[in-house]
């Protein structure tokens, strides 16, 4: 599993590098183009995952939805099922967090952020995920939340005991330790089928969306900022010694990336264009920002992935710098905004 | 040669000296480097938005609905106004003191941040939050950063709430309006930055004291009154739903009518003296003097944000390490911080057995609840969260609990119904109370029962019911219980269930003999 989640970071790592564009329409294009790339593995990846929990739904049913018995007759194949959904769910996750900084920043395609990634239950005030989830024996939750992190991640590393069926060594080193277990079959499968459908969903969407410069600008001065909030989210996750039931599966720092990334790339192509027409020293400024941006986040995840063990203190410190970094870059790229008479979506 | 000869011989020349040497002048005027412009236009802040439209006179009110005011009507460049961490290279024992204080994590404090984002979040311009900045980050105010599109980058200075520069800049206060009602003149702060700095400030320091010692703001700060301008906070309808004004906090006016404020004695001989508690004590026996030597540490009543024993937790929730301090001083700093503060609050407040007698049902107890130290009313400030209660015990001979009230744990004592507690309830149009400190939604305050005046006393009456054939003597514990906020408004705004420890005050244990035959 830890060679898994290594391969899966240093594969949204490299993936990240922003492209030059010549003009502002052909950086536009290629924003467009690469969302709808990524958008297009998010999709079969989705449809992996799909195939793998229905699998291992199949196995539970063969056994008529008895775990246990399920447990004893097929443990090495529920075993391997699991360790397949994980790197399924680890895979799909992350060809959306390349796309995320870009998506969530889009005012038409916001929504599916909070579907997919970032939205609350309806128990919470705001930023909720507007779906219901209907699962295959019929029963509907009702805006239950994101279906990456506030449903499948909790649900496939055990991190969500109500939905934890039975305890199992699954590694089979003759302990159970933290999220060895079997999962709600139905559950699983009905959040596997509904990422297939909102992916797909977002891909429609996304190739609808006529990229222009408001959407290009709103994308990054609204996204850009909420880094400190990421890096409060790794913080209090299980890597830092925190509780959340969320972020387990992999360091918050891989996602932080990804999102900075999207951000950096729309910035880089569809906006440096703009800048540079009429202010070269702005965009060389924006620039350098976004890369020292990036090159923390990198460095403080390659310090993780090495074994290093954040305190809170450093975390927080880490997040504030990122946090100082990002509203340097949001305040200049206003001020590119204001003189280009480009509407903000607030 | 007559004088007139000599006059007239040089007249020409000297005629010619004196238009050349005004020519001179005027050249080394106009090639001179020119100091630069301070201040900044609003309309130079991209995207700054105004969504609450002009005053009555049609101007424009860019901090509304805070009552700040720039001096010049500028705005500041975030890039050229000090950092506290700058005034410690020349004031190091100031700066490291006020390190420790409330003031310094104003606007760092999480608690205070996640509650301006949970009103921000319930109103439409989240530009109202500038209501709260106003006090709790007049630099980000006066950059122009209090905005949903910040445009303005940031600065060391701007992250650090009540600085240096908001004392000694300010110009005017008017502690009876409140809700931040002082004018900062921070453009003299940025005008001094192109005056001597360093070493050579000493040699003359001149552009220092004009800016920092003007005589408009040593006035100022010598007085109560620039302290209430953000100690007074009065809710109407431009930030809040009430229709009509609602005295939230009047911290000031408590202390104008108080014996300190008849006799001159001033928040900051309390609240900055060296040794607070000492001085408090003082006060009490009636000595008027006032402290020896000042301190910005700023002493109050946040018993949480001042409390070591949370380890490394204390500093993340005063959002950091400031700038210009490391761990080890700022470790100390705080430590000196808590002992103060805990000595202090011990010094505000006192119970008296006043009176312990039979009656048919029981027993009828009245204790006298004293407010002998503060110099305003007990409790002052935001009181739907800063609270105190009042637990009391009943024993018997056998040490068996006849009666208690105000709870075993600081959570019933603001939850138990029973229990007598000093605290106001803010409700919501519906009359529903808000438990959060939703100030936004917030239509009505009430006090559920009145603070005690400074050097007044509240006497509280209990009637326990005593069973037939309790064994005397019976023995009364009374603590007199004091917390900072209610854990539900970390909970509700911060999601963490972080205990709220509660102070106790004042101590009373009297045994009654006589009172069960």
């Amino acid at each position: 599993m830890r060679k898994l989640i290594s391969f899966a970071s240093t594969a949204i790592f490299v993936g990240a590098t922003p492209v030059w564009a010549l003009t502002e329409a052909e950086g536009l294009a290629q924003v467009k183009a690469f969302t709808l790339e990524h958008n297009a593995d998010l999709v079969a990846q989705a449809q992996g995952l799909r195939d793998a929990t229905a699998a291992y739904s199949a196995i539970i049913a063969a056994h008529g939805g008895d775990y246990s018995a399920a447990w004893t007759a097929e443990g090495p194949a529920l075993s391997d099922a699991v360790s397949t959904i994980r790197s399924r769910w680890l895979a799909t996750s992350n060809q959306y967090e390349t796309i995320e900084g870009i998506v969530a920043g889009i005012p038409s395609l916001v929504k599916y952020d909070l579907i997919l990634d970032a939205g609350n239950p309806g128990t919470e005030a705001e930023d909720v995920a507007e779906f219901d989830l209907t699962l295959p024996d019929g029963s509907v939750l009702k805006r239950p939340g994101s279906l990456f992190h506030t449903i499948t991640e909790p649900l496939f590393w055990g991190s969500d005991p109500a939905h934890a069926m039975l305890i199992v060594d699954l590694d089979g080193d003759g302990q159970t330790g933290a999220g060895e277990m079997l999962f709600d079959a139905n559950l699983a499968l009905g959040a596997s089928e509904a990422l297939v459908f909102w992916a797909g969903a977002l891909e429609s969407d996304m190739t609808a969306w006529e990229p222009n410069r408001n959407d290009a600008f709103t994308a990054v001065v609204t996204m850009t900022p909420t880094v400190g909030d990421y890096f409060g989210e790794w913080k209090d996750s299980q890597f830092l010694g925190g509780s959340e039931a969320a972020f387990v599966a992999q360091s918050r720092l891989v996602d932080v990336h990804g999102i900075m990334s999207g951000c950096q790339r729309m910035y880089v192509s569809a906006i440096a264009p703009v800048v540079a027409s009429d202010d070269p020293a702005l965009d060389a400024a924006i620039t350098t920002a976004f890369q020292d941006l990036l090159a923390l986040v990198s460095e403080t995840r390659a310090r993780e992935e090495a074994g290093e063990i954040f305190s809170v203190e450093e975390a927080d410190a880490l997040g504030g710098e990122a946090q100082d970094i990002a509203e340097r870059i949001v305040a200049q790229v206003l001020q590119a905004a204001a003189r280009h008479g480009v509407e903000i979506e607030s | 040669m007559s004088l007139k000869s000599q006059l007239r011989y040089h007249a020409k020349p000297l005629a010619l000296a004196g238009v050349a040497a005004l020519a001179g002048l005027g050249w080394w005027a106009a090639l001179a480097p020119q100091p630069p412009v301070v201040g900044v236009a609003l309309s130079d802040i991209a995207f700054y938005r105004l969504p609450f439209g002009p005053d009555a006179q049609g101007n424009d009110r860019p901090f509304w609905p805070s009552l700040l005011q720039s001096e010049t009507g500028l705005l500041s460049d975030p890039a050229r106004l000090p950092s506290s961490a700058d005034c410690a290279a020349c004031h190091p024992r100031e700066f490291t003191e006020w390190a420790g204080s409330l003031h310094a994590i104003a606007d760092r404090d999480l608690v205070y941040e996640a509650t301006v984002e949970a009103n921000e979040d319930i109103v439409r311009h989240p530009e109202q939050g500038r209501f709260c900045e106003g006090c709790h980050a007049p630099a980000e105010m006066l950059t122009g950063r209090v905005n949903s599109l910040v445009s303005v980058p940031p600065a060391d200075a701007l992250t650090e709430g009540v600085s240096c520069i908001a004392c000694h800049t300010a110009t005017h206060a008017d502690p009876l309006a409140g809700n931040g009602a002082v004018t900062l003149a921070y453009g003299r702060a940025e005008a001094e930055r192109d005056g001597p700095q360093g070493a050579a400030l000493l040699a003359d320091p001149r552009a220092h004291l004009a800016a920092f010692g003007a005589p408009d703001t040593t006035a100022l700060m010598a007085g109560a009154e620039i302290c209430g301008a953000c100690h007074t906070e009065i809710y109407d309808t431009s930030m809040s739903r009430a229709e009509t004004p609602q005295a939230v906090q009047s911290t000031f006016v408590e202390w104008r009518d108080s014996w300190y404020g008849q006799n001159g004695v001033t928040c900051q001989q309390c609240h900055m003296a060296a040794d607070p508690a000492a001085q408090v004590i003082r006060l009490r026996t009636g000595d008027l003097t006032p402290p020896e030597r000042y301190s910005h540490r700023f002493i109050g009543a946040n018993h949480v944000l001042t409390d070591t024993g949370l380890g490394e937790a204390l500093t993340v929730l005063r959002g950091g390490i400031l700038p210009g301090m490391d761990a080890a001083t700022t470790r100390d700093t705080r430590v000196e911080q808590a002992r103060q503060t805990t000595a202090f609050l011990r010094t505000a407040a006192g119970l008296d057995l006043r009176a312990a007698q039979r009656t048919d049902a029981g027993l009828r107890i009245d204790i006298a609840v004293q407010n002998l130290g503060a110099g305003h009313n007990l409790p002052t400030g935001v009181n739907d969260q800063k609270h105190m209660w009042l637990e009391v015990v009943v024993t018997d001979a056998a040490g068996a609990i006849l009666f208690r009230s105000g709870g075993a744990s600081e959570r019933l004592g603001a939850e138990d119904p029973a229990a007598v507690a000093w605290i106001e309830h803010f409700l919501d149009a519906q009359g529903e109370r808000i438990i959060n400190h939703l100030t936004f939604a917030t239509a009505e305050v009430v006090w559920i029962r009145r603070p005690i005046p400074a050097r007044g006393e509240d006497v509280v009456r209990y009637d326990v019911p005593l069973a037939a054939g309790v064994v005397g003597p019976l023995h009364i514990e009374a603590r007199l219980l004091y917390q900072i906020a209610l854990p539900d408004l970390i909970y509700m705004n911060l999601r963490r269930d972080l205990s709220v420890p509660a102070v106790t005050l004042a101590e009373l244990s009297a045994t009654l003999p006589e009172v069960v035959q």
